[in-house]
């Protein structure tokens, strides 16, 4: 018989992940948590919808969270955060998520632009920024795709030409989430030709309000308008708005990749729908058919959430485990989709988009229509498991 | 009917071929568990090692595919002696847990209160019935069985010679032999009283072992599978280059993790707590609906040499496709998980832990 290869608990194997234990704060936390969600459910803000961290907007429960300290939770105290780590961040979010609550106009500020300005950028962005982020009031939007740069993101063909005193940039950014109502978007453009097409990117921050911004609306097929299409005819940047080094996009956006791809968001999309679908079980006795797989779908969302903790207790060690982070993001939002059809087969359940907003039928018309962006934001799944195998076989 | 004459020339066996025979020629369970000096042992966890240890081993013995009952041992009837104070006999211990059999007083008192045989001078039973795919009884030192006397539940030991045994395998050839007890006397000494609890506890421990089992099983198709598609080429390239063959490697890589992650969210619980019981119902649960899928991905992968004993991976997807259905397969598990929810309650049940 050949030697074992298991490998030893190596905790950051792609197979084997960090254990995790919550600090007894994190439980404290969690209550605090619901009670705040409790509060806001009896006004009438927490509507327990699906996909509420693409969907649910309103800036008015951002800055309510902020003033618990909620939002950019895991900055340093230095520049208005609450100096916590990336596992309180977690439980906070998680809540959210759970519970439908309506978190987008700050999650990108909070999950990515945040971090990013604190790991890259001047101190002048952050003593600006990252106070403005932490107590809500700033909302950013992510401006890397393109209309020919999808998976291939190195492609990116919108231009920054220098400038006197800084940059114009020249170029349209698409699947721009919430261009329409947010203050700035991180975009990604080319600051040289380069051979190596990865060489020469930088990111900039740039206001969504200045001039030569125009937001083109593009619609889901749900009807809703959360996307658009960001042109940028001759935008000027100052150079103080240059986020990191020039020619370090590349770099600097993989980074951010890592947080954008292991959160709760990876698996809790739909998670509201199973949630409407044992309030309709509770009205009459389950079959023991229904009661299987109820089982199965909360045991796979037990595992990964398991997975998902452990990305966060690895970045919370000073950690970046890419390849988990690519792994929980296909194995959730996977999960994502097929919780929509398992809740279809498990009570047969025509969609409806004009039932009354907030049954079951409604909501899994909701869930449904935005199903198949859970597999493609934030980079398509085929090109996370090319990321996984590679990093198992330089394991 | 023709005869056909077939001319098999030098057979085609792989340079690296796989000594499946080598192995089960080497199955001498016994002394795998108990020699921790034989070439390739997983050593017996030691009696006080921590849950999360005894896991680890069984995880390893999933892995490879040790030809004994190393995790029923370590994982289920040496922690169940214990819990009852019964004498921990050395070597590979087996467990049944058997609602069916029938039993009845050794010794009923004269002056039976109720209905005939609800009472005795002590405990010593007359146990009669079939214990049903016993892993490894024929070479266990002793069985431990948990059933349900005139009493309530007890934990009784049996040695396999006491039985009829009749030997059984499952699709990996593993022993899964059925033990007929034919108004098998056994003393009091070897009878304890049991509470409800601990009979779930035991159902709790079995699937515990066997998720970790399965773990390892999959672990193994991950690595066999790996090291096969970065050696064999095709149109030129290694499989491993090809997209196709990357999705589908990916998922396989996923799938393990999953496992491995939810048994080791048991490891630091206490076995009578809910806790507990939320972790180990999910880690079946995931563990043996992962099975197919796993098995499935690994044999696609190596190609026509993975149907073949030639190669290894025989030896953990049967062991994957038998596991999943022993100690409750997913559906019980789903169910029992799936019982208690309400929409209320789901949210806290899966943040109970960690
Ligand atoms: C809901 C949602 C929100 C989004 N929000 C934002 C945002 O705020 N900001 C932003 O910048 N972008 C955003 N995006 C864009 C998103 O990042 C892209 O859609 C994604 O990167 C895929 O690019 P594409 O749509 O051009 O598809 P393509 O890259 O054209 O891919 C099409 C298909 O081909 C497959 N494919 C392509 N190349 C390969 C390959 N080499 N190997 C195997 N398969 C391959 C892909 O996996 C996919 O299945 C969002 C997208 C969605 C759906």
């Amino acid at each position: 018989m050949s030697p074992s290869t298991l490998s030893p608990t190596s905790t950051l194997s792609p197979i084997a992940f960090p254990d995790v234990a919550l600090p007894e704060s994190a439980r404290r936390l969690r209550a605090e948590v619901r009670a705040f969600v409790d509060e806001e459910r009896a006004r009438g803000t927490v509507l327990g919808r699906p996909d509420s961290w693409l969907a649910g907007w309103d800036p008015g429960f951002s800055r309510r969270l902020a003033e618990r300290g909620w939002v950019g939770m895991a900055l340093p105290t230095e520049y208005g955060g609450a100096g916590r780590g990336f596992l309180d961040r977690y439980v906070v979010i998680e809540e959210l998520l759970a519970a439908g609550a309506p978190v987008s106009a700050h999650w990108v500020s909070d999950r990515q632009a945040g971090p990013s300005i604190l790991q890259h950028g001047t101190e002048e962005q952050r003593r600006f920024f990252l106070p403005r982020i932490a107590a809500g009031q700033c909302f950013f939007s992510i401006g890397m795709s393109e209309k020919n740069s999808g998976s291939d993101l190195a492609s990116v063909a919108t231009r920054a030409e220098r400038t006197a005193d800084g940059w114009r940039l020249t170029g349209t950014k698409m699947w721009t989430g919430g261009a329409h109502v947010n203050d700035y978007a991180i975009v990604l453009a080319r600051t040289e030709d380069a051979e190596d097409k990865h060489a020469g990117l930088s990111q900039f921050i740039v206001d969504l309000r200045a001039s030569g911004v125009r937001v083109e609306p593009i619609h889901l097929m749900s009807g809703e308008h959360r996307f658009n299409a960001v042109h940028l005819e001759g935008v000027d940047v100052p150079d103080g708005m240059l986020l990191g080094q020039q020619g370090d996009g590349w770099k600097q956006v993989t980074g951010e990749l890592t947080f954008e791809r292991s959160g709760p968001e990876r698996y809790l999309s739909t998670f509201p729908l199973l949630v409407s679908l044992l309030r309709e079980l509770e009205q009459q006795p389950a079959t023991a058919e229904q009661l299987a797989q109820v089982g199965i779908l909360t045991a796979r969302l037990h595992s990964i959430r398991r997975l998902s903790l452990g990305v966060a207790a690895a970045l919370d060690a000073g950690h970046s485990p890419d390849t988990q982070a690519a792994l929980v993001k296909d194995l959730g939002t996977r999960l994502e989709g097929a919780l929509v059809d398992t809740v279809r087969s498990i009570l047969p359940t025509p969609a409806d988009p004009h039932a009354t907003p907030g049954s079951h039928p409604e909501l899994l018309a909701f869930a449904l229509l935005h199903s198949p962006g859970y597999t493609l934001r934030g980079g398509t799944n085929e090109i996370l498991r090319g990321i996984i195998t590679r990093g198992l076989e330089q394991h | 009917m023709n005869t056909h004459t077939v001319d098999t020339g030098t057979p085609f066996i792989p340079a690296d071929a796989y000594d499946t025979a080598a192995f089960y020629a080497e199955a001498d369970a016994i002394a795998i568990v108990t020699n921790a000096t034989a070439p390739d042992a997983v050593a017996l966890p030691s009696e006080d090692a921590s849950t999360a240890e005894l896991l680890a081993a069984a995880r390893e013995a999933g892995h490879r595919a040790v030809p004994a009952p190393l995790a029923e041992t370590a994982l289920v009837a040496r922690p169940l002696l214990r819990c009852v104070g019964l004498p921990v006999p050395d070597g590979p211990l087996s467990y049944a847990i058997a609602p069916e059999l029938t039993i009845r007083y050794a010794h009923p008192a004269a002056s039976a209160v109720g209905s005939a045989g609800s009472s005795g001078d002590d405990d010593t039973l007359l146990v009669t019935g079939t214990l049903r795919r016993v892993p490894w009884a024929r070479s266990a030192t002793a069985v431990v069985v948990l059933a349900t006397a005139p009493f309530g539940p007890v934990l009784f030991t049996l040695t396999p010679d006491q039985a009829v045994l009749t030997p059984g395998g499952n699709l990996a050839e593993e022993p899964r032999d059925d033990l007929y007890l034919a108004t098998l006397e056994i003393p009091a000494s070897r009878v304890r009283r049991i509470s409800p609890e601990l009979l779930d506890e035991a159902r709790l421990r079995a699937a515990l072992a066997r998720s970790a089992l399965i773990a390892g099983a999959a672990e193994r198709c991950v690595d066999l599978t790996v090291a096969h598609t970065t050696a064999r080429t095709q149109f030129g390239r290694p499989l491993s280059h090809f997209q196709a063959v990357k999705q589908e490697e990916a998922r396989l890589i996923e799938e393990t993790a999953l496992v491995r992650t939810a048994v080791q969210a048991a490891a630091p619980l206490d076995f009578g707590g809910p806790a507990a019981h939320v972790a180990i119902a999910a880690a079946k649960t995931q563990a043996s609906a992962s099975a197919a899928e796993i098995a499935r991905i690994a044999h696609q992968l190596h190609g026509a040499i993975g149907i073949t004993q030639l190669s290894p991976l025989h030896l953990a997807t049967t062991r994957l496709w038998s596991w999943r259905d022993e100690d409750g397969d997913e559906t019980y598990w789903a169910r029992r998980l799936a019982r208690p929810l309400t929409a209320a309650a789901l949210w806290p049940t899966l943040t109970t832990t960690p």
